[in-house]
């Protein structure tokens, strides 16, 4: 007989790593930020090996500051790919997915469009790197939390304040 | 940016000033006594927001600083959602707490973040002199560490550290909670100790 259980995907078992803005983290641990307004949360995943890596991006450009490398989009995707090839994951394997670039104060006059600016960064630097985007979660006005689960095959929530969530 | 314990003394006074303004007037508008802790000044790495700022559905009514720094970073008026629902019923004379935001909410929400905004940077500009305006105000019903998140992203300077200049405003009769944040650029935080030094020095 087969038994599947209900699993609540908030009901944690394992310890979930906390990635704070400009952080990022390379294992096969559950993963999550919470929050992400303009910011961008980017998973990398590889099916072949069940090992991922998650970054939060908070800016497009880091203009040449190498001080905090997961912050900026363009130091951050080559870091991740870095860091998951010398685990000896195949360029190739990995899939990748997207949440948050949210616009959520249109009014203020400094406001620059940094969540579309963010997301049209990242999309352009993944079809530099010939890395596949497989799903995304972008733009709006919304902010979104994402957990990231590379044990059950690199699985991304994304739940918003409502508290509905979907897969991505 | 480290401070010394005299100028996070003098930030502090600062921001009980604009703060005791602030509640004055959100006890006005209730016509209730509001309560007020010790404004805290802290330095928090944006890689640790989240232990501050949660990601529970709340209302946060922000201003940008404008004035002589034209970019001068923002205060926030911060309560949870269902504390929001509580004070614009009590504004508007209603009573259902479970209900979705209307337009008269909204709009009620962004008033009175108006007008304790003004009164807190009035207090402040008559300690120092230095005159920091709000913008019209902007209001955000969703997770607040995303809403705050955005704003650092768009602050004028490149920061790894944000200073955050809080005080909770609370009023027990129709259970509000409130926190007001002043988070200024560093070229207003200079401005401000700058001021503050001058103050403290002692008469020549």
């Amino acid at each position: 007989m087969i038994v599947t259980t209900m699993t609540d995907p908030f009901v944690q078992t394992d310890p979930t790593a906390m990635i704070g803005i400009g952080e990022y983290r390379v294992g096969s641990f559950r993963m999550a930020s919470i929050g992400l307004g303009s910011c961008i949360g980017l998973t990398l995943f590889s099916p072949e090996q069940k090992v991922g890596a998650m970054v939060h991006i908070m800016l497009p450009e880091s203009s040449g500051r190498t001080d905090r490398p997961g912050k900026y989009a363009d130091t951050a995707i080559p870091l991740l790919l870095n860091e998951l090839s010398t685990l000896g994951v195949r360029k190739g394997s990995i899939i990748c997915k997207i949440a948050g670039g949210a616009t959520m104060f249109e009014a203020f006059s400094a406001s620059m469009n940094i969540g579309q600016r963010n997301i049209e960064r990242v999309k352009k630097i993944l079809a530099e790197q010939n890395l596949r985007l497989v799903s995304e979660d972008v733009g709006g006005k919304m902010g979104r939390s994402v957990y990231f689960t590379p044990q059950e095959n690199g699985k991304v929530l994304v739940r918003l304040a409502n508290g509905s969530s979907r897969e991505i | 940016m480290s401070l010394s314990d005299i100028q996070k003394d003098a930030l502090q006074e600062l921001g009980n000033i604009g703060a005791a303004h602030a509640a004055t007037t959100l006890s006005q508008m209730l016509n209730s006594p509001v309560e007020m802790s010790v404004p805290k000044v802290i330095a928090v790495d944006i890689a640790k927001l989240s232990e501050y700022i949660g990601e529970d559905p709340s209302a946060m009514v922000a201003f940008e600083l404008q004035g002589e720094i034209p970019h001068g970073g923002y205060v926030i008026w911060y309560l949870s959602r269902d504390s929001a629902i509580r004070i614009t019923n009590t504004m508007l004379g209603m009573t259902d707490t479970d209900r979705p935001f209307n337009e008269m909410d909204e709009s009620a929400l962004r008033e009175v973040g108006n007008i304790m905004v003004s009164a807190y940077l009035d207090g402040t500009a008559e300690l120092l002199g230095f005159v920091m305006l709000p913008s019209p105000p902007s209001l955000v019903i969703d997770m607040a560490h995303a809403a705050m998140q955005s704003l650092i992203a768009q602050m004028a300077e490149e920061i790894n550290e944000v200073f955050l200049f809080r005080t909770d405003l609370t009023c027990l009769e129709h259970k509000i909670d409130s926190d007001i944040i002043l988070m200024p650029e560093n070229s207003s935080l200079h401005k401000m100790l700058n001021l503050l030094e001058e103050m403290m020095k002692p008469p020549v």
